[in-house]
């Protein structure tokens, strides 16, 4: 084993393009380095020489930045051939992530120079443009080239919504549990495997299809194209429906592991001990990926025009669509399900009755005392209209919010966890919007309080008491942005 | 002025304050302490670690609160507490040879009031290394039981 150099330097002019090459050698990849090509780019952009020691393993050789190489100088030439001979060492052992099409596209310059939403819309241009110089050439009706583009517009919306899986995953900070991070890495191993896997739905989508329109349906075709297609437009609209099915099958696919994920996620997290958990902003991101696929589902519906003459194909577009949507509401909420707090902290907060609210105005801190009702994901507090911490929130709604445990008997019991970020104040504007939650909110205070509901409604009590919800007390949600714990005297920061 | 008796039956009889710092971009921070309050002076004071985040805060605004309370999970018109607003001071730290007579004096009473409120906590463990005394100045204090208020502002002079 020998010890090399990674040299870093800036050679962008523009671009600010810069090349680094990170090695660790059975150091976790966090410690390296972001693998976020974008940061490094931008820490390396004033003109400075990186030194990074290489120890070169077979197994585990990271390549931190391959990016932007287009304006290196002769003189760098070196670091960038190191730098491909370290990613072709490295390839399997650090999944790049991507799929077979994000691969292509990532290759191809006026592509791979943009970010990726300019870039699929470039892709859509580029093959609306090409769609429609085909049509006249070859003289098509009207009605081929919105076919056309209703076709491309299908596939493009399909990209915009499948891609951020990548890029989101490549982001997904590591679950503080051992069992919760060797899933998210086993799906996200399958999910973007070597062997493109991803592409099998796909074909098995795109063959019986084509054989189906080439010799059992011809109205299909003739519908599209005239009576007569040039064989280069049958070849264009063959590439079309490819990237239509390539798509499909992708739907499929990660659904279906999404609704997996979800599940095996849900039943680990029911066996976290301690401070085990997943970040709750990556829970809320898978979440966010599940919705996504419920629109692509939804989008496959505009492919109906193009079949409408065929009943067949307009049944299955339907039943994809309620395959895709159906499993992917289920996957969303079953993820929804998965407690976003470690047991240590859901334990406290779940079962404490007091907390204290901190707020600032004009850097005056404000601490009050306060009930508060926990439903598993949200934390609610209630508070007079007349209160003056509301009066502080309305103009700064900042908080610290903490719960904690007392108990001089044996300090190092004590426990307190303080959650730190803003609030949501519930106004009328939200009753009818989100009258479910605050509902649900008020039984939760009726259930955990019984006896102050009783207090409270039975006694002739000033303004500020009264309990007619909302317009005499004010619900109001913590929204943590930070969340620290302590555990005797032991404090320990938990990421959200 | 004279501090209300109720106010002073709650800040001599209870053993967690809650702090509440914020920094310079308003954004509150809020901790359970141990904390004595000296009558004479009007000041409470507690002690902690110069690398914590209230020590961060009170360096970059020195404006603190803390709040001291009963709670009753029954009935609330039991809850009682007050909230002292005011500055904090940081005892400056350093060699104990090199600290002038005065705060020698205040490190020592302090830490006597803490060993006598905390006997069973603190025990015979000495000042931590990296422990500084902040003091709160208080300069208005509020009081509550159920839903009633009462407040008292304290003069500089005293």
């Amino acid at each position: 084993m020998g010890v090399g150099v990674g040299v870093g330097i800036n050679v962008g002019t523009t671009v600010g393009s810069a090349v680094a090459v990170g090695v660790g050698t059975g150091v976790p990849t966090g410690s390296v380095g972001p693998t976020h090509p974008a940061n490094i780019t931008d820490k390396i952009r004033i003109a400075k020489i990186n030194l990074i020691f290489i120890i070169p393993s077979p197994e585990r050789v990271m390549v931190l930045v391959i990016n932007n190489f287009i304006d290196c100088d002769a003189g760098v030439g070196f670091i960038i051939n190191a730098l491909h001979q370290s990613s072709n060492m490295a390839e399997g052992s650090k999944k790049e992530m991507k799929w077979i099409y994000e691969e292509i596209v990532g290759r191809i310059p006026p592509f791979s120079l943009l970010s990726y939403k300019y870039s699929i819309l470039l892709q859509l241009l580029f093959l609306l443009v090409l769609g429609l110089i085909l049509g006249f050439i070859f003289g098509l009706k009207p009605v081929s080239l919105i076919y056309g583009s209703l076709g491309i517009l299908v596939a493009v919306l399909w990209s915009l919504l499948i891609l951020q899986l990548g890029p989101t995953l490549r982001k997904f900070r590591a679950p503080l549990s051992k069992d919760e991070n060797e899933l998210l890495e086993r799906y996200k191993g399958i999910l973007f495997h070597r062997n493109h896997y991803e592409a099998i739905p796909g074909l098995a989508i795109f063959i019986p299809f084509m054989i189906y329109i080439f010799y059992y349906d011809q109205v299909l075709l003739g519908t599209w194209l005239g009576d007569a297609p040039n064989l280069i437009l049958l070849l264009f609209v063959s590439l079309l429906i490819w990237d239509i099915c390539y798509r499909m099958g992708l739907g499929i696919w990660t659904s279906i592991l999404a609704l997996w994920r979800s599940f095996e996620l849900k039943k680990i997290a029911e066996r976290r001990t301690e401070l085990e958990h997943t970040p709750y902003t990556e829970l809320r991101a898978l979440r966010k990926l599940d919705i996504n696929n419920v629109f692509f589902g939804l989008i496959s519906l505009l492919l109906i025009p193009l079949l409408k003459s065929d009943q067949m194909l307009v049944t299955m577009i339907f039943s994809f669509m309620i395959f895709i949507t159906f499993i992917s509401v289920i996957s969303a909420y079953v993820v929804s399900k998965v407690p976003w707090l470690p047991p240590d902290i859901y334990n406290l907060v779940n079962g404490s009755s007091f907390s204290y609210v901190g707020t600032s105005l004009k850097g005056v801190p404000h601490i009050t005392p306060v009930v508060y009702v926990f439903d598993g994901q949200r934390i609610f507090f209630n508070t007079s209209k007349e209160a003056k911490k509301l009066r502080i929130l309305r103009r700064n709604n900042k908080v610290a919010f903490l719960i904690d445990k007392r108990d001089m008997s044996n300090i190092y019991e004590n426990k307190a966890v303080l959650f730190t970020g803003e609030v949501k104040i519930y106004g009328l504007w939200d009753i009818p919007l989100r009258f479910i939650q605050m509902l649900r909110a008020r039984k939760l205070f009726l259930l955990k309080y019984p006896d102050y509901t009783k207090k409270y409604a039975s006694s002739e009590l000033p303004k500020a008491w009264q309990l007619t919800p909302i317009i005499a007390r004010i619900l109001v949600e913590v929204k943590p942005v930070k969340i620290l714990y302590w555990r005797g005297a032991k404090q320990i920061s938990v990421p959200v | 002025m004279k501090i209300p008796d109720e106010m002073l039956n709650i800040l001599y009889g209870n053993y967690f304050g809650y702090v509440c710092t914020s920094d310079k971009h308003d954004q509150p921070h809020l901790t359970p302490v141990f904390f004595v309050y000296d009558g004479q002076s009007q000041k409470v004071f507690f002690i902690t670690n110069e690398k914590s985040k209230k020590v961060k805060n009170i360096l970059e605004n020195p404006n603190v609160t803390i709040t001291v309370d009963i709670r009753d999970p029954v009935n609330p018109f039991n809850n009682e507490g007050v909230m002292a607003m005011g500055t904090a001071t940081i005892t400056e730290k350093g060699p104990i040879y090199f600290l002038p007579e005065e705060t020698l004096k205040l490190y020592t009473d302090i830490y006597m009031e803490f060993k006598g409120k905390y006997q069973a906590v603190i025990e015979n463990k000495p000042l931590g290394e990296n422990d500084v005394i902040i003091q709160i100045n208080i300069e208005k204090m509020v009081y509550w039981k159920g839903p009633h208020f009462k407040s008292v502002k304290i003069g500089k002079d005293t």
